[in-house]
């Protein structure tokens, strides 16, 4: 369908432009149909490290995820793998190592690496940028954690005793020790992920870099930086900055928002979208399904001045869940969801969605929609609310993600699996 | 509502904030001076600090009131509305330069340098004369201004016959001041676009909208005319007539910055609002419901298309790429930039120009790199500026349609 | 001075070897505790403080920053009156920089009496509070975002007062004068020779135990004065009143604003630096550790802060927190509300036939300085000494030139370091000399009280983005190993946690689960080495292959 004019309605409105719609909307694109995705802003993507964590804590550390699913999802039933299955979450992960094409992924859902945070714990994730992977402490050398003092966000003492320690605790020490670059050609003294990012894209400051860390690093350490290392140039940056130090080189997730990995993953599906002829409104935010005679006709989206129907015939609801308002609690402690009214499977008004404890389960957290085998959003008898929509990413009720470092996982597949039960039916 | 209560509507979006920086990932400006601290910064975060006294943050100056910010947010902060204001703000308790009185007034360029085109024209393009505004005036010696047509777009359409388009879609055509004065032709061809779809257009009396004066900081100013405008657009408004608008900029002002940041609120404005269109917008409409005439004509060029900032501003994606796919065998570039660095008045400025510059290095290098045959863009001033930056010609989509129509 | 202006506060984290010898000895570190301390000091009396915490986080920390002008208590407690506009002109003369001059107005909303408006100014003219009537249209154009259907508006000189910068402050002046501050030592006992109280034994932070040898042990715990004077073996009867408190992200107003009717729950808003508190209640509680507060009381607060700002309950709150009042009575406890809010100097002597020990209490945050000389005072009467109290007249460090503190004040100084300097806590503009400077004169900085320091974390983000920043500096710089570190962490996000629980919901729900994303997500802070946390994901592994 492909190069056909455009001047019917779309088939498909994706709603939100995280990791789940991204990757449906370039899926349902690349295979000709009309896609118009809808986002109120730029999606959580933006904030992520960018690795591709299917399962990491199951509670306990999970090595393999493939082997774990299985297990986790019979001991878990409203959790969103009980849908997905592991070959779909094995097919996801390989259609997105094919659709990012400006650095490579390396890693697969049969193990998982442990990939240093930016405060030295080593964090279970089966996938990840090759930028990243050296940093995998199951067979990692001795590291020298390097920050920049113009950098607040990253800092290599405390991340490289941590993870001494904690690699100690788990079996396999890993020698890591600091190092801090000064960088007085940084040009001013307070930079963000971002701005620092921009900075490593010229070549001349890269070479600066690379000269201190000539100076400071031993000649059998691999160099753990935080992941600045460029943009869009990220892969000749950080290839570039190997040479120049004759070390590996390996990025650690900075923690603090934004985050320069997951810009660059947006940036990459943003391309794929475009070249695919998907369309992306950015700003316009849906405020509820266009019915006709109760079906689900399109979907009423409020932009400047007004709000209008965009007519279509299936929609992905990809908004997110609690923390990006895909799923809204109120004041009452009432959850809605927020896009099309669906009803929202978690505490009710005067329940405790929230125990006094830090770490407690809250039963808030795994709050969000209930779908059916083909990922459509159910009722409370279990039945669809409406055919044609169907549920990708954090707004399916079930996961605690931050805890299971299990959000990438099921944000992708289930943005894969979306797209595909709207292929099939359109035949 | 009244104006104080909305204006709490936008100042209370600041509890939105997660302070999640997406918008600052997004800002064109803090990317490239550090001299802008950065729209999560001067908005959401300063404005916490601000309402009690005096106004203490010049670096909010910086901020090009693009409004990727807002458009960025994915929680709802009104982050460039909050910026406007606190600007304006520190406008009425600083003072402002002639400088900005006078660029915000493009009525008044207009008029005065109308009937004397080749003079000013020769004026503005004088490097000597350049330099002298320069100096006294703080307009950059090479910052891109538009030459006077000489003849206005209201008085060519005055000598038209009334068009005897049996038409039923009502038009009321919302040309602006740059058509007006500076690129009569555009109007023209808008007009000729929408008779040949049916609709019967009109043109309402109507001057400024006041944006370039709210984008600096004159906000007084700015409602007085956007009121103007309003009260002559409105009658057509409630009689049904789509407003149709070629200026991006200006047709989002009716749409939302005159609520939003200028805080006017009031029937008119909001029948006028309501049924406000860019004209791809209103077009792709046509298009979607199956109305719009495709009977275009091959068009062998290829063509760069930059959905403008102010453009993106109307949430409603880029109807010209919808369009543009129309006609055949034109081949369209998508660029993915959101800033030419213009916006409106900033980059005219003496200590803004090179930021300018540098915010639109991205979307120049883009244009050279693609070597089109037209770059396409839907803000006039964003024109010149891509002009100014790549020396290619750059057009309005609606001149590429009304060309594959074969319209003149 | 050398090491920057606070350096001569002496904040001894090792055990005296031998026991410390004073003339005057304060227990608690609240704004009494404090104020005695500095007005002893500046009596020429050698001093010591002891202080279970940090200073000002028992009651002092917990209130809600409004400086009265008295005219709260015009009608119903005509001496309390007096004495706060006494010392609100005071306070204004001593500690300008700690106070923001927002004046104050009493509204009548539409649940208040209609003639309580009338007995106020007839009660505010007694008393000497200043009070001027103004129209309606001229509150609320000052107000925009008042109940429209207020009828009566009268203004006062109220203002907001920034407990910890004035406590901190008088500690530093103290320490100036020679009192010796010691936050972190816990009395565990009372020392006594006979019927003579000689001083009290504490243990500090390093769990070691300090001796401290006193002639006149002054009891400024404020609502703990009952549980500390038993350690004596007297008896002094305090009604802890609990009082609740929530803090919105940002002013809603910029005057602090009180019902116009008897004092009732909820029934003050109060604009302190960057957020409006809204205030408070008053229950009797059995516990003056026991601030806990119920969803009751938070729905309360909404409904009350809805009727003096419509839309307040739709507002984002960051936090909320319960603070105990110390309500001495001599008889059995009734309302709470109405216990008088006068302080008393009880000499244990008369009272209990045991000397060498006084107790300062009851009272108020705004009269704190005159609590302080009363009981500085009695001392001098102990000791048989006569010594003039001047800290009435000579200002606080920072408040010689008497400016009040500006809400704008931090962006202005942002504004100045913008390319020279990194700020850390974004959300309160904390720059990373602020938070050094503050870290260099403390020998084991948690960050909750780097937090009530430099209000690190206070803004929406409640500490996000700036406390893995904050963490990472206290370790890089040798303030904490790696293991404190990461501990102070986990901390912080535990105490947070019970900080705002009990209402998350929409913006700040979105913002707890961000916060919760960087350090449980990206940094997987749950699984640090080393520390035990009450309760964390098991970090055994499941299986093995």
């Amino acid at each position: 369908m492909t190069g056909q004019p455009r001047t019917a309605a779309a088939d498909v409105v994706v709603l939100g432009g995280g990791m789940a719609g991204l990757v449906a909307a370039v899926r349902l694109a690349e295979a000709g149909l009309r896609v118009v995705t809808v986002a109120k802003g730029h999606g959580s993507l933006r904030l992520s490290p960018a690795t591709i964590d299917i399962l990491g804590y199951g509670p306990g550390r999970v090595d393999s995820p493939a082997q774990a699913l299985p297990g986790f999802a019979e001991a878990h039933p409203g959790h969103p793998y009980a849908v997905v299955s592991p070959a779909a979450v094995a097919m996801s992960v390989q259609w997105l190592k094919e659709h990012v094409d400006t650095y490579s992924y390396v890693g697969d859902p049969s193990a998982n690496m442990l990939l240093p945070t930016a405060i030295g714990v080593p964090r279970p994730s089966a996938v990840a940028p090759e930028t990243m992977a050296g940093g995998d402490v199951r067979t990692a050398g001795p590291m020298a954690i390097a920050g920049l003092g113009v950098f607040k966000d990253f800092h290599p003492a405390l991340a490289a005793e941590n993870l001494q320690a904690a690699t100690a605790a788990y079996g396999r020490p890993v020698q890591a020790r600091p190092v801090l670059l000064d960088l007085p050609s940084a040009g001013q003294p307070d930079f963000g992920a971002v701005g620092l990012a921009r900075r490593f894209e010229d070549a001349a400051f890269r070479s600066q870099v690379a000269a201190e860390l000539r100076a400071a690093v031993h000649g059998e350490e691999t160099i753990g930086m935080p992941a600045v290392l460029g943009m869009d140039q990220a892969r000749s940056a950080w290839t570039e900055l190997q040479q120049a130090t004759g070390r590996p080189v390996f990025e650690i997730p900075t923690a603090v928002p934004p985050s320069v990995p997951g810009m660059r993953l947006a940036s990459a599906l943003h391309a794929r979208l475009r070249r695919a002829g998907g369309r992306f409104v950015l700003g316009a935010e849906a405020v509820g399904p266009q019915l006709s005679n109760g079906t689900l006709t399109g979907v009423r989206i409020s932009s400047a001045a007004r709000v209008a129907p965009r007519m279509c015939r299936w929609v992905v609801l990809a908004t997110g869940g609690l923390a990006s308002g895909g799923i809204e609690v109120e004041v009452s402690g009432a959850a809605s969801e927020r896009a099309l009214g669906l009803p929202v499977h978690g505490p009710g008004p005067g329940d405790a969605g929230f125990l006094p404890g830090y770490w407690d389960d809250h039963p808030m957290e795994t709050a969000g929609l209930r779908v059916d085998s083909r990922l459509r959003p159910v009722g409370p008898g279990g039945e669809p609310v409406y055919p044609n929509v169907y549920a990708a990413g954090a707004v399916i009720g079930g996961a605690r993600p931050w805890r299971e470092k299990s959000g990438d996982g099921i944000s992708l597949s289930t943005g894969y699996l979306a797209a595909d039960a709207i292929l099939e039916e359109a035949g | 509502m009244t104006a104080e209560q909305e204006f709490d509507f936008i100042r209370d979006s600041l509890d939105h904030c997660v302070k999640c920086t997406i918008c600052e990932t997004a800002c064109p400006v803090a990317a490239v001076t550090p001299l802008f601290p950065g729209p999560k910064y001067v908005g959401p975060q300063a404005e916490r600090f601000r309402g009690a006294g005096q106004s203490v943050d010049a670096s909010l100056d910086y901020c090009s009131s693009c409004g990727i910010c807002t458009l960025a947010c994915p929680q709802g902060v009104h982050v460039a509305e909050i910026n406007s204001r606190a600007r304006a703000v520190m406008k009425q308790q600083h003072g402002m330069p002639l400088r900005d009185q006078l660029i915000a007034r493009p009525p008044l360029q207009g008029k005065l340098g109308t009937p004397v085109a080749p003079v000013a024209n020769f004026v503005l393009s004088n490097r000597l004369a350049r330099l002298v505004a320069e100096k006294t005036l703080g307009i950059h010696r090479n910052a891109p201004v538009p030459k006077f047509a000489g003849r206005t777009f209201r008085s060519w359409a005055r000598r038209q016959p009334a068009p005897a388009s049996a038409g039923t879609r009502r038009v009321a055509y919302f040309h602006g001041c740059s058509t007006n004065y500076f690129e009569p032709g555009l109007g023209r061809k808008a007009v000729a676009v929408l008779a040949h779809n049916g609709c019967q257009v009109v043109l309402p009396r109507q001057g400024c909208c006041g944006l370039p004066l709210q984008s600096n900081g004159i906000f007084d100013a700015a409602r007085g005319y956007v009121r103007r405008l309003v009260a002559g657009l409105a009658p057509y408004a409630k009689q049904g007539y789509t407003i149709v608008a070629t200026s991006t900029s200006c047709g989002l002002m009716l749409k939302r910055e005159a609520r939003e940041i200028l805080g006017v609120e009031d029937d008119d404005l909001r029948a006028v609002s309501s049924q406000t269109y860019d004209i791809c917008e209103f077009l792709a409409g046509l298009a979607e419901a199956g109305e719009l005439q495709t009977d275009f004509r091959p068009v062998p060029l290829t063509v760069t298309y930059h959905a403008p900032c102010q453009q993106q501003g109307h949430n409603i994606g880029k109807p010209a790429l919808d369009l543009l796919a129309l006609v055949p065998q034109l081949k369209v570039i998508e660029l993915d930039r959101t800033c030419c660095g213009i916006a409106g008045t900033y980059g005219l400025k003496r200590e803004k120009y090179d930021i300018a510059m540098q915010v639109g290095s991205g979307l120049f290098g883009d244009i050279r790199a693609a070597r089109p045959d037209l770059a396409v863009c839907d803000s006039e001033t964003c024109r010149w500026q891509i002009t100014h930056g790549t020396g290619r010609t750059s057009v309005h989509p609606v001149e590429i349609l009304h060309r594959a129509y074969g319209l003149g | 001075m050398e090491e920057g202006r606070h350096a001569n506060i002496r904040l001894d984290a090792v055990a005296a070897t031998a026991p410390i010898e004073c003339e005057v000895l304060v227990i608690g570190g609240g704004s009494t505790g404090v104020g005695v301390a500095r007005d002893a000091a500046m009596r020429g009396l050698s001093t010591v403080l002891v202080e279970r915490g940090d200073l000002a986080t028992g009651t002092t920390g917990r209130f809600h920053g409004l400086l009265h002008s008295g005219g709260r208590y015009a009608v119903k407690d005509p001496q309390a009156a007096r004495e706060c506009i006494a010392e609100n002109i005071v306070l204004r003369r001593i500690a300008a920089d700690c106070i923001e001059d927002t004046g104050g107005l009493f509204v009548t909303t539409p649940i208040d009496d209609p003639g309580y408006a009338d007995r106020f100014v007839a009660g505010c003219t007694d008393t000497g509070v200043p009070v001027e009537e103004i129209g309606v249209a001229e509150a609320l154009r000052r107000e925009p975002r008042l109940n429209r259907r207020i009828t009566r508006a009268l203004v006062v000189p109220d203002a907001t007062i920034d407990a910890w910068k004035t406590v901190w402050t008088c500690a530093r002046s103290a320490a100036e004068y020679g009192a010796r501050i010691l936050p972190y030592h816990e009395v565990t006992a009372v020392t006594r020779a006979g019927d003579q109280v000689t001083g009290v034994v504490a243990r500090n932070q390093g769990g070691e135990t300090v001796e401290i040898r006193a002639q006149v042990t002054v009891n400024a715990s404020g609502a703990w004065a009952g549980l500390l004077a038993a350690m004596a073996g007297c008896r002094v009867q305090i009604s802890p009143g609990k009082g609740i408190m929530l803090a919105t992200n940002h002013r809603l107003v910029q005057t602090v604003v009180n019902r116009c009717d008897m004092p009732a729950d909820g029934d003050i808003l109060v604009p302190v630096r960057t957020v409006s508190v809204i205030g408070t209640t008053d229950t009797l509680v059995s516990d003056p550790d026991d601030w806990a507060v119920t969803r009751a009381e938070i729905d309360q607060m909404l409904q009350a802060g809805e009727n003096l700002v419509p839309g307040f309950a739709g507002s984002r709150v960051l936090r909320l927190w319960g603070g105990v009042r110390p309500l001495f009575q001599d008889h059995a406890p009734q309302e709470s509300r109405d216990v008088t809010r006068a302080h008393a100097v009880l000499d244990h002597r008369a009272r209990d036939g045991v000397a060498g020990l006084l107790t300062i209490t009851g009272g108020k945050f705004c009269t704190f300085r005159l609590m302080a000389q009363d009981a500085v005072d009695a001392v001098c009467a102990v000791l048989g000494t006569t010594r003039p109290c001047r800290t009435a007249d000579e200002p606080l460090p920072d408040s010689e030139d008497r400016h009040y503190y500006v809400l704008g004040s931090r962006l202005a100084g942002r504004e100045r370091t913008l390319l020279d300097e990194q700020v850390i806590c974004e959300c309160e503009l904390v720059r990373r000399g602020r938070l050094t400077d503050e870290m260099a004169r403390r020998p084991a900085p948690s960050l909750d009280d780097l937090r009530r320091a430099v209000r690190l974390g206070m803004g929406p983000c409640q500490g996000g983005f700036c406390m893995y920043r904050a963490a990472g500096i206290l370790h890089q710089t040798k303030h904490l190993s790696a293991a404190e570190a990461d501990r102070a962490l986990l901390a912080f996000l535990e105490e947070r946690w019970k900080g705002y629980y009990p209402l998350l919901h929409g913006d700040q729900l979105r913002q707890a689960w961000l916060d919760d994303w960087i350090f449980q997500g990206v940094l997987d802070a749950g699984h640090l080495p080393l520390r035990a946390p009450a309760r964390r994901p098991d970090t055994e592994t499941a299986q093995s292959t």
